[in-house]
């Protein structure tokens, strides 16, 4: 026993001499710059953001033009392979590389990363030839990259054999074998957004993402970030380690994204009779087949997702989902129909958002007859010409409906009526900074001098930059009638579209165009009663005008009501 | 630790004195003197070995080994908390894979052979990625970290007896033992490692542990040959539930647990060909 103890005494001396060392060692070891490692292969549309992904996202900065106004969260250097992987510092893998091991991957982390192997053995990867279907595709990318595949491992994927280090493998790497389907994949962003590959860019080149970093409140933006971080990648729908073609093909690949009141995809087909079939009758569906081979009716009952939204005409059906998109979200408006408001003059000379849509322009037009065309599998062309035909009347009414909303707010603007102006209360988001950071080129000389001029009061409404609303709420901006406004455009609109166009009529009607006529009532009475207190004030001889930047003298005439209060009010005074 | 907080405690303590701290000086040095010495000579007790090749082995294990089984030896590298079945702890001299008497140190050979075949079941891999006398350098760091090898020397392997052949017999042999030494316990009544007492099974670090899935083919964590499985029954697995039957059993009934336990493998794939 006395041994022990005197062996523990010098051990003890021992340890602590080598923990001082070993303290000094760890401060030299700071921590390293991050060096961006690749070229992105996105290019994106158009050019002004390359950087997006080139160099920026996640880690020590932000991306694109507002990337010195907020430090990305963490959580963001995950979103793309390519920024957070380090090779392993504590083991070194040089050797396996060097042997080619490809055994011993599998034996050691079948003990650390149980579920990837087990997932890789299920895959096609695993038996490229598990299946005729594969065994034909297998053929197919032997012939394309000109090498037999007998089995596709953790070295083909993971192994940088020129540096001799681990990777992270990217689209870019799955595009040595999946070329078609990567370059597919890249032409989304050909159409303009929305579109997968641009989704990052959507999510941070809005004001109100750097002005929630500014406000302490980014770490809630996590909640957009996960959706939008898809675009580097390749396994939000064929997830890990299985990249199965038959699971993408499934609706559910579309789902932890496409859901939620401003894009209610999978609330609005699963509740609707293609969605509902296709729950009761799943295993009736054979989704080992690609689409362009299956056999509508017989192993599809229903449509998916995946068969409406990737078909291109022709029987042809590829990686582009947004070829078709016409209406695109649902947020940009039509130049079919007249404005009474300020809506006629929409983009006000933006030129980063999308202009009006004609939707029976040619090429809208053609977008059609691929829908009636696609349709027509299992409906009669009439049948669907007349359905799509009455979603653009629910859509050209919807606008008209937004239309009398913004005409409402844009009048109590325009007589300076709106409480609290624009003058009297917080900024619009980065509103102080967006003349500097937005060249006139990029949002027109009408927008960029209002920033210019009044440091960002300025009160934006409408389509797109006006929906910031649900994303920020400074001091009394946006107030409660924008706000209702904000849903009405951005929730209501969207969710009657989705719900007409996915056929679940329910959402149509009841998250739909019910209140979207519910916020217009309150759009209407909040500006009668703005209207009111603005003609008591003006009764009672206080300052006629609240706010600094003067306005009309003129005000709408008042209501038979408010004349006979205001009357009896002075009556009696 | 007991006595350095004692030392503590007089240090600390309100009469400082130099008696005190004279004494405790001496106390110092003496204690210093007597773990040097007894260093030396435990090391003399190892096979000796020079510091160079110590250093070159202690290279090879902080480069390959120490990510999983730690710096210090005690398992707990940076990977330990992604592993399950948990990297060995070499702090308690405890080795599960031997070919010699329960608790005993296993031989150099053991070692080797261990670390050139892998553990199956484990991320534990053949290591035959190393030449064999980075595999020998090994051995010397392995010890260093725990004084079990100063004091004891492993015993020698047992000695294999005639392997027997198969037969129903054997088998039916077999399967009356798996019942009457309760291996069903643990392993479960077909095998699957689902016995009763299956569920709270620990190691001695208080790991659980799983009883071997007979049904798995091949995947024993000391190797799927008949030899193989013959020495678990004979050496027992240190360190766990898993006893020796060297007293209990005579050499031809291990062997006939042998051959049952392997038929439980055959007998899975047959109910899967039917």
């Amino acid at each position: 026993m006395n041994y022990t103890k005197k062996l523990m005494l010098f051990l003890n001396m021992a340890l602590l001499v080598i923990a001082i060392q070993f303290s000094g060692y760890v401060q030299a070891e700071k921590e390293k710059p991050y060096v961006p490692k690749k070229m992105d292969i996105y290019e994106g549309f158009p050019d002004w953001y390359n950087s997006v992904f080139k160099d920026n996202v996640g880690l020590k900065e932000g991306a694109g033009l507002f990337k010195d106004y907020y430090k990305p969260l963490k959580m963001q250097m995950y979103f793309s392979p390519l920024r957070h992987y380090e090779p392993p510092t504590v083991m070194d893998h040089t050797l396996f590389i060097e042997k080619e091991r490809r055994d011993l991957c599998i034996r050691c982390h079948e003990g650390i990363n149980t579920g990837a192997v087990e997932d890789w053995r299920r895959s096609a990867h695993f038996n490229p030839r598990k299946s005729g279907i594969i065994a034909r595709k297998t053929k197919i990318i032997e012939g394309a990259i000109g090498k037999e595949i007998v089995s596709v491992d953790c070295f083909d994927c993971h192994v940088d054999t020129e540096k001799k280090q681990i990777r992270l493998p990217s689209a870019e790497e799955c595009s040595e074998c999946h070329e078609r389907q990567v370059r597919e994949f890249n032409s989304e962003k050909d159409h303009g957004r929305p579109n997968h590959i641009q989704a990052w860019e959507a999510n941070v080149l809005v004001p109100w993402y750097p002005e929630a970093y500014r406000r302490g409140w980014l770490a809630g933006n996590g909640g957009c970030d996960m959706c939008h971080g898809i675009s580097d990648k390749c396994d939000p729908c064929h997830t890990r380690h299985t990249f199965s073609a038959a699971e993408a093909r499934r609706p559910q690949a579309c789902m932890s994204c496409h859901m939620g009141p401003d894009h209610p995809d999978a609330e609005s087909y699963g509740e609707s009779k293609h969605g509902v079939i296709y729950e009761m009758e799943e295993e009736r569906y054979n989704f080992d087949k690609p689409l362009a081979h299956v056999l509508v009716g017989e192993e599809y009952r229903t449509p998916t997702c995946q068969f409406c939204h990737m078909y291109q005409g022709g029987g042809r059906f590829t990686h582009n989902f947004v070829s078709k998109g016409i209406w695109r979200m649902g947020t940009v408006p039509p130049s079919n129909i007249e404005y009474k408001s300020s809506l006629k003059d929409y983009p006000y000379g933006i030129n980063i958002i999308a202009p009006k849509i004609d939707i029976h322009s040619e090429e809208n037009l053609d977008k059609r007859d691929k829908w009636i065309e696609l349709c027509s599998n299992c409906h009669s062309p009439r049948f669907a010409d007349v359905y799509l035909e009455q979603l653009d009347d629910f859509m050209f009414q919807a606008f008209g409906l937004t239309d009398d909303a913004q005409k409402i707010i844009d009048d109590l603007i325009a007589d300076d009526i709106l409480y609290p102006s624009s003058q009297n209360r917080d900024i619009y988001p980065l509103g102080d900074k967006l003349a500097e950071l937005l060249p006139a080129s990029l949002i027109g000389d009408g927008v960029w001098n209002a920033f210019k001029k009044t440091g960002g009061k300025v009160p934006v409404i409408g389509p797109i930059l006006g929906v910031y609303a649900l994303f920020y709420q400074g001091e009394n901006n946006p107030t409660h009638i924008e706000t209702s406004y904000a849903k009405m455009w951005f929730w209501y609109k969207l969710q009657g579209y989705k719900g007409f166009a996915h056929a679940q009529q329910d959402i149509m009607w009841w998250w739909g165009q019910s209140p979207m006529l519910q916020e217009l009532g309150n759009i209407q009475s909040e500006a009668m009663r703005m209207r009111r207190e603005a003609a008591i004030e003006q009764a009672l001889g206080s300052k006629a005008s609240h706010s600094q930047g003067g306005g009309s003298e003129s005000h709408q005439p008042l209501t038979k009501k408010v004349s006979e209060f205001l009357q009896f009010f002075s009556v009696n005074e | 630790m007991v006595y350095l907080n004692k030392k503590e405690g007089i240090s600390k303590g309100s009469n400082i004195c130099w008696k005190n701290i004279l004494s405790s000086a001496i106390v110092a040095v003496f204690v210093t003197i007597l773990c040097l010495g007894n260093l030396a000579m435990a090391q003399g007790k190892l096979k000796p070995v020079s510091e160079e090749e110590f250093k070159k082995g202690k290279d090879i294990y902080n480069k390959y080994c120490a990510a999983c089984h730690g710096e210090e030896g005690n398992g707990n590298g940076p990977l330990n908390g992604a592993l399950y079945p948990k990297p060995r702890d070499f702090t308690k001299g405890q080795y599960k894979i031997r070919s010699n008497p329960t608790g005993s140190l296993p031989t150099d050979a053991d070692l080797i052979h261990v670390i050139s075949v892998g553990v199956h079941g484990t991320s534990m891999i053949p290591w035959d990625i190393l030449e064999l006398d980075q595999i020998k350098s090994i051995l010397p760091v392995l010890k260093s970290f725990s004084e079990a090898w100063q004091y004891r020397e492993p015993e020698p392997s047992v000695v294999l007896g005639r392997e027997m052949q198969a037969t129903q017999n054997t088998i039916a042999r077999g399967k009356e033992l798996y019942e009457q030494k309760e291996c069903w316990k643990c392993h479960g009544e077909i095998g699957h490692g689902d016995g009763p007492s299956s569920y709270d099974l620990e190691d001695e670090w208080a790991i659980p542990i799983q009883a071997y899935d007979f049904t798995r083919e091949g995947k024993y964590k000391g190797g799927a040959t008949n030899k193989d499985i013959y020495l678990r029954f004979t050496t027992g697995m240190n360190g766990t539930p898993m006893p020796s039957f060297a007293n209990e059993l005579s050499d031809e009934d291990r062997w006939c647990m042998v051959h049952y336990v392997k038929s439980l493998t055959k007998q899975k794939k047959d109910r899967h060909e039917e």
